[in-house]
């Protein structure tokens, strides 16, 4: 399936671009933390401090205004106060409103990201490929059936079918135990982890429709490769042929596409869990909607941090993404990968 | 049913076929009637121009016509005692050890691609899988026999392993192999006898590390995996160089005379027909105008058509200062546009008023009985006070 033919493309193309290797960077940093959040966070990101609440990250002071008011000769007098909170250095991106360590936030943050990014991927995938498959090797009334519904589910709001979808089946949230914690390996973090499991299925359901099609324009092309034919004349029946020479011909658009998807849904994720509607707490949309109350007072990082952090891995996948479409797609003169 | 007049060593009977594309622009005919038949032991060639159904009709014996396009009448006579036997009192027609594979199930009919029927097709470069190598390509085609053959009709282990789950399974994970070790063997074995060297290397190669005509050769072996009784080579040579095309026709025709495989050679190239067969139709128009024995459509051509086609080759020993070629086009075959009469009147040197009448096949009067045309001229000479244009001028377009 994979070819060497393939592979040396794939590491003369990495060598070429400073941008790829820019982009597997900051992957595989994301994924490092992500996977190993209870080892690399400095404090248990669900632990409130409010004595050292909205602390700015290193490097930055704060100052905060404090009024008090007292009675004096039957007047009311308010007396102004400017205090400076300084940047301490066990929270070394600041602090939440609640006081919980910003940084700790950003890396469990990535837990959810990813894993929902990765699993709603392959759950669009596992939906949109065969339907694609099929739509594109029969053509015909299955053709016009599957893909005027993709039409359709294109035609709707993503965001809006993902908002409805969930208010359908509501937020279900999948405790997972944390495999470090249970070990015994680290303590004073958050025993279980929770994977929204409701977003991972709606993301997929509302992304389904770009696998579907691209498959389809794949199959498409290839059912009338002669290998194809050569098949069919020599006894192949339908799901061989499917299965055995139009898929793994048509893996290499469906990668390019899958690495793109995954940021999309990080992206996607993190609108969900901005309004509210994901279901974990430990979450990069969660957290910017915690910190948009305080954008207006001044405590900036509260929601720049995660946001920050989406921006990060969202580069870093599209990176990767235009590496894999350069290097496996050489009729596509990608933007992205010039360097 | 009529009665198919089936001699023994038919292996295949092609009666009255036709095949239909009904496109947006309307009804096309790209087959017509047409009948023929492949004997044991034998090449047959079909010639004729693009587009004149040569392909059509070979995907049609193997009924893998593409929709839009659908066989709308006629008989594919197929011997297999075994087959007939199974099948004698159902609804199929089956006659002697004939039996009408238009008439049995789509499932029958496939179960003999591949083992019964095999087919080479026209552009070796692509007509393997390029993602999988030579090797496994064949070895799979081979497995697919062997298992098809070590059980006995309709039972499922006859795809055992080839289920969608297994599939699905070994889509995902490419390591996993379907074929056996012995399947192997005997690709590298078919590589061998097809003339590619370092057999058992070169197996392990993708398609694109093959030349054309090494990758022609390699389809030939997987075409032979299933040990098919008839070889469909659907114009084997056209996109191959001249040193190579005569390799690649001298390997067919030993494999033929080898394994004694029947052949049908399509292809457009008259030399190739005069080098490699036994028999010959010729296609104008998704009509067979005149067939017969090689000899007798050569050297005794009838039909104007053919006579056009073998006077428009050079001659080596007798170069011509002008070769004479056939004036107009090929006819669109839209069916509204088709003639009532000859399709090739307006075309043809000698027509003549009864050319515009529905024509039949008849005998061609040239002494040999399986020589047979579908002309008036084959009863009655050529009058020129009758004829439909003059001097020969075909420009002139008596009836559209």
């Amino acid at each position: 399936m994979v070819s060497r033919r393939v592979i040396q493309n794939l590491t003369s193309e990495f060598r070429d671009s400073f941008l790829a290797k820019l982009g597997v960077a900051l992957v595989v940093v994301v994924v490092l933390v992500a996977i190993f959040a209870p080892f690399v966070a400095p404090h248990n990101p669900t632990q409130q401090n409010l004595d050292a609440s909205q602390l700015p990250p290193l490097g930055f002071t704060q100052v905060e205004q404090k009024t008090t008011s007292e009675m004096v000769d039957g007047e009311l007098q308010t007396v102004t106060v400017n205090e400076t909170v300084e940047a301490k250095l066990e929270h070394p991106l600041g602090t939440d409103g609640l006081g919980r360590d910003m940084l700790s936030r950003v890396i469990y943050g990535a837990r959810t990201s990813l894993i929902v990014g990765v699993l709603g991927t392959l759950f669009a995938a596992f939906v949109g490929v065969p339907v694609g498959l099929i739509a594109g090797y029969y053509r015909g009334r299955v053709d016009d059936a599957l893909m005027r519904f993709a039409d359709v589910s294109l035609a709707f709001p993503s965001l809006v079918l993902a908002i409805a979808l969930i208010g359908l089946w509501g937020r279900a949230s999948v405790p997972v135990p944390d495999p470090f914690v249970a070990l015994g390996l680290v303590s004073g973090m958050p025993e279980t982890f929770v994977l929204p499991g409701t977003v991972v299925v709606v993301v997929g359901i509302v992304n389904w429709v770009w696998f579907a099609r691209i498959a389809r324009g794949e199959a498409l092309s290839l059912r009338d490769q002669e290998y194809v034919k050569a098949a069919k004349a020599l006894g192949a029946n339908d799901s061989r042929v499917v299965l055995r020479h139009v898929f793994p011909n048509a893996i290499t658009p469906i990668i390019v596409l899958a690495t793109v998807q995954v940021a999309a849904i990080i992206l996607l994720e993190s609108s969900l869990s901005f309004l509210g509607f994901s279901g974990t707490t430990l979450s990069w949309g969660f957290d910017i909607s915690q910190g948009r109350d305080y954008i207006s007072s001044g405590q900036w990082w509260i929601a720049g941090m995660p946001g920050l952090a989406i921006m990060i891995s969202v580069i870093g996948i599209n990176l990767i993404g235009d590496w894999l479409r350069d290097a496996l797609d050489p009729g596509i003169e990608g933007e992205g990968g010039g360097a | 049913m009529t009665d198919p007049d089936l001699d023994d060593d038919v292996l295949v009977a092609v009666r009255d076929l036709s095949t239909r594309f009904f496109t947006e622009e309307g009804q096309v005919n790209a087959v017509e009637s047409v009948s023929f038949e492949i004997r044991d032991n034998e090449v047959l060639g079909i010639v004729g121009e693009s587009g004149s159904g040569k392909s059509v009709t070979a995907l049609s014996i193997i009924d893998l016509v593409e929709s839009p396009g659908r066989i709308t009448q006629g008989e594919v006579w197929y011997r297999d005692a075994e087959l007939a036997e199974e099948f004698r009192d159902t609804n199929a027609s089956v006659v002697g050890d004939h039996l009408d594979l238009r008439t049995v199930p789509e499932r029958v009919r496939g179960s003999l691609r591949g083992s019964s029927f095999s087919t080479i097709f026209q552009d070796p470069m692509s007509s393997l899988n390029p993602s999988v190598t030579v090797g496994e390509q064949i070895a799979e085609a081979v497995e697919v026999q062997r298992r098809a053959s070590a059980n006995p009709r309709r039972t499922r282990s006859r795809t055992a392993g080839y289920g969608l789950g297994q599939m699905i399974v070994d889509a995902v994970v490419p390591s996993r192999s379907y074929t056996s070790e012995e399947s192997h063997a005997r690709a590298v074995e078919l590589l061998e006898q097809v003339g590619i060297p370092d057999p058992a290397d070169r197996a392990e190669e993708y398609p694109h590390q093959f030349s054309g005509g090494m990758l022609q050769r390699a389809m030939i072996a997987q075409a032979l995996a299933g040990e098919p009784d008839v070889l469909i080579a659907d114009e084997p040579t056209t996109a191959l160089d001249v040193t190579i095309q005569a390799q690649i026709l001298d390997l067919l025709r030993d494999l033929q005379t080898e394994e004694g495989t029947s052949v049908v050679m399509i292809t457009h190239d008259l030399g190739v027909i005069a080098r490699m067969c036994d028999r010959v139709g010729v296609m104008y128009a998704g009509e067979i105008v005149e067939r017969g024995r090689l000899e007798d459509v050569f050297d005794a051509p009838v039909h104007p058509y053919t006579q056009g086609l073998l006077g428009s080759i050079p001659d080596l020993e007798d170069p011509a200062p002008r070769l004479q070629p056939i004036e107009g086009n090929v006819p669109s075959l839209l069916d509204s546009e088709m003639p009532e009469g000859c399709y090739f009147a307006d075309r043809c040197p000698k027509a003549m008023q009864d050319c515009l009448e529905p024509i039949a096949e008849y005998d061609a009067q040239s002494g040999s009985p399986e020589h047979a045309v579908q002309c008036v001229l084959a009863r009655q000479e050529f009058d020129p006070a009758l004829a439909l244009h003059e001097d020969g001028d075909a420009e002139v377009v008596a009836d559209e």
